[in-house]
């Protein structure tokens, strides 16, 4: 790398400039770096961050969760949301996997895909998951629901970068394909765990902390890598690069389909190990049922309300987990104030236009 | 001169439409060429079928005597050939490091960037060739960015990368003065290390002033050849405004 760099600062070129009398004017940015102090960075940072909208929602997080948590105080049994079975029965079950799921999504969507066809990937994987836990043994059965995942999104992926077809055409069509491909494999019974759901696979994916379950591990785990990699590894670079310029991308040859193959590997082993997190705490799966269909819909929108852009480019992964945490707690709050369903759907539609707004607009404000 | 990089009939066609009609000149090293025409006269598809990103339809490329056989970006980019785009070629919602080292990156081994080097690299290089104002951090994006500041960043790139050929797409387009005036010198200076350049401008004045040899395309062939002794800007500007039909009828007047 050493060998490239050719301006050093006593090059002729300089110099030059130095000579003019407008330079001493000029306010050099490597000073301005230097002469930084502790709070102009934060200040920065902050900025930075803002920029994303990362900011914004987890200020909303928290001011929903201080109203949640008051609720909870005043009337325990009329909102019983600090109750431990709601916290650990319900959002540290929902919350980590609508947020991989979202991660999943976003990674894609930053790489400039959709991939519409989750929720059949999801049901797929765990029949995967579930039959060969049932006839092999755990660890093979979590290799080979993890790489069901990445197989079915990898198909897709090359259909989708091959033929340049849109994404969410061919994800969509597929998706029909990845159903009828669980009912092939299974019948139209449900698979279902039942000697292999044993001590270490429910410590591993559902174990219940008193507080917290398993899932909010793997969670942390995967957040932290999936930060790791979108914001600190080389290769997380060149898929915001593809997602946001695909042309400037290739004109510094980057390859642009593979990455996007990357992206689409990645979400399937995302949404391959998610679907063993649902399979482990539902102890079963129905093929070709609608149950999964939902979480197509609801990762994208956790990765819009998390300030993904729907048009490449941008995204973080604080915020997809942020985005993921509203979403779940809005649907937990409204299931404790006893709404009726159809609220429920209707309030996290409202919710995805209005996050997709502010997205919007955020982005008019950078530019 | 020993030529550095050498092209042979190249053409190029985008359906009907011959861009590129047999062109062929050399690139001395350590030359600075200019490269002239009018608008929609070849010269951005000559830039990227010489950076790679475009394959030509026909056409022998040698560098340093030695045949290229097939011309892409990841040859160029080993040749050490660094070009900056007439449309800037830049991610707007990346920071403007991301942006220089996109492809580039500086990591460890395991492939992780190391931020503050490149930061640290990105304000030097911004600050030292293209000298322009009011880029406040290398954590800026790009977007938030005005036209020639947005230039400066992809001036930046080019510079910090280019080892032997540095491609110039009317890299001016959107400076101010001083900001030229200190890139023209840049290119003059380039010569001392050896390294050459194309230019590719429509301020006659300031090829003349900087290249040593000046290419004029009109309608995708090339029409004239010059070294700079043996030119003039007025003959250039014939050239340009009038194709052959103005370098005929200047040599005549002149002769
Ligand atoms: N991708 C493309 N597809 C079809 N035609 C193209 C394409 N790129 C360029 N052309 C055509 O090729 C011709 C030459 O274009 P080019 O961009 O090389 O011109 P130029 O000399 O750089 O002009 P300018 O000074 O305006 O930048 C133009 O007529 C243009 O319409
Ligand atoms: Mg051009």
């Amino acid at each position: 790398m050493s060998d490239r760099k050719s301006t050093d600062v006593d090059s002729p070129v300089l110099e030059v400039t130095l000579a003019t009398e407008a330079i001493t004017t000029q306010r050099r940015m490597s000073d301005a770096q230097a002469s930084t102090g502790f709070g102009a960075r934060l200040r920065h940072d902050l900025q930075f961050i803002r920029g994303r909208g990362a900011l914004e929602i987890s200020v909303v997080l928290v001011v929903l969760l201080t109203g949640y948590i008051t609720a909870s105080l005043i009337s325990p049994t009329g909102f019983a949301f600090l109750n431990p079975n709601n916290l650990s029965g319900v959002i540290s079950q929902a919350v980590p996997v609508l947020a991989i799921l979202g991660l999943a999504a976003g990674i894609l969507m930053i790489a400039g895909e959709f991939d519409l066809s989750l929720g059949a990937n999801i049901t797929l994987s765990a029949i995967v998951f579930i039959k060969t836990a049932e006839s092999v043994n755990l660890w093979v059965a979590i290799l080979a629901g993890i790489l069901c995942g990445v197989v079915v999104a990898l198909v897709n992926g090359a259909i989708v970068v091959y033929t340049r077809i849109p994404s969410f055409i061919a994800t969509l069509g597929m998706s029909f394909f990845w159903m009828g491909a669980g009912i092939f494999i299974n019948g139209t019974t449900p698979a279902t765990l039942t000697t292999s759901r044993d001590e270490t696979m429910v410590f591993l994916f559902a174990q219940d902390f008193g507080f917290f379950r398993s899932q909010l591990i793997w969670l942390i785990i995967i957040g932290v890598l999936a930060w790791l990699f979108l914001h600190r590894h080389r290769r997380g670079n060149h898929l915001f690069a593809v997602g946001g310029n695909p042309a400037a991308a290739e004109a510094i040859s980057i390859n642009p389909k593979r990455v996007k193959l990357m992206a689409f590997a990645i979400f399937g082993g995302l949404v391959g190990f998610a679907s063993i997190l649902i399979a482990v705490r539902t102890s079963s799966m129905q093929p070709g049922g609608s149950a999964t269909e939902d979480f197509t819909l609801f990762a994208i929108a956790a990765a819009v309300v998390g300030g993904t852009s729907l048009w490449g480019g941008r995204g973080t992964v604080l915020g997809i987990i942020v985005g993921a945490a509203l979403i779940e707690l809005i649907r937990n709050g409204l299931l404790l104030a006893k709404a009726p369903g159809f609220y429920i759907t209707l309030f996290v539609g409202v919710t995805i236009v209005i996050a997709a707004i502010f997205n919007k607009l955020m982005e008019g404000k950078a530019r | 001169m020993s030529a550095l990089f050498a092209l042979k009939g190249v053409t190029k066609k985008y359906g009907p439409n011959t861009v590129l009609n047999d062109v062929s000149f050399e690139i001395g090293k350590g030359e600075v060429v200019g490269l002239l025409g009018d608008n929609g006269a070849g010269k951005s598809t000559l830039v990227k079928i010489m950076s790679g990103v475009v394959q030509a339809d026909q056409g022998d490329f040698t560098w340093d005597d030695a045949p290229v056989e097939k011309m892409n970006r990841d040859i160029t980019e080993r040749l050490g050939v660094e070009t900056i785009f007439q449309d800037s070629a830049l991610v707007p919602f990346m920071t403007i490091t991301r942006n220089i080292f996109m492809g580039r990156e500086i990591t460890n081994k395991l492939g992780f960037m190391k931020m503050k080097e490149m930061d640290s690299i990105t304000a030097e290089v911004l600050d030292s060739v293209v000298t322009i104002e009011g880029i406040k951090s290398p954590k800026q994006l790009v977007a938030s960015l005005s036209g020639g500041q947005a230039q400066a960043v992809a001036i930046a790139r080019a510079v910090h990368f280019k080892r032997s050929l540095l491609i110039l797409d009317e890299p001016t387009s959107a400076l101010a003065v001083r900001a030229t005036e200190a890139l023209l010198n840049y290119l003059t200076h380039l010569k001392s290390d050896g390294v050459s350049s194309v230019l590719v401008t429509h301020n006659l004045h300031h090829a003349y002033q900087v290249c040593d040899r000046h290419i004029v395309m009109n309608h995708g062939r090339k029409i004239l050849d010059v070294r700079r002794e043996d030119t003039t800007v007025e003959e250039l500007t014939a050239a340009v405004v009038e194709g052959a039909e103005g370098i005929r009828r200047y040599r005549e007047g002149r002769f």
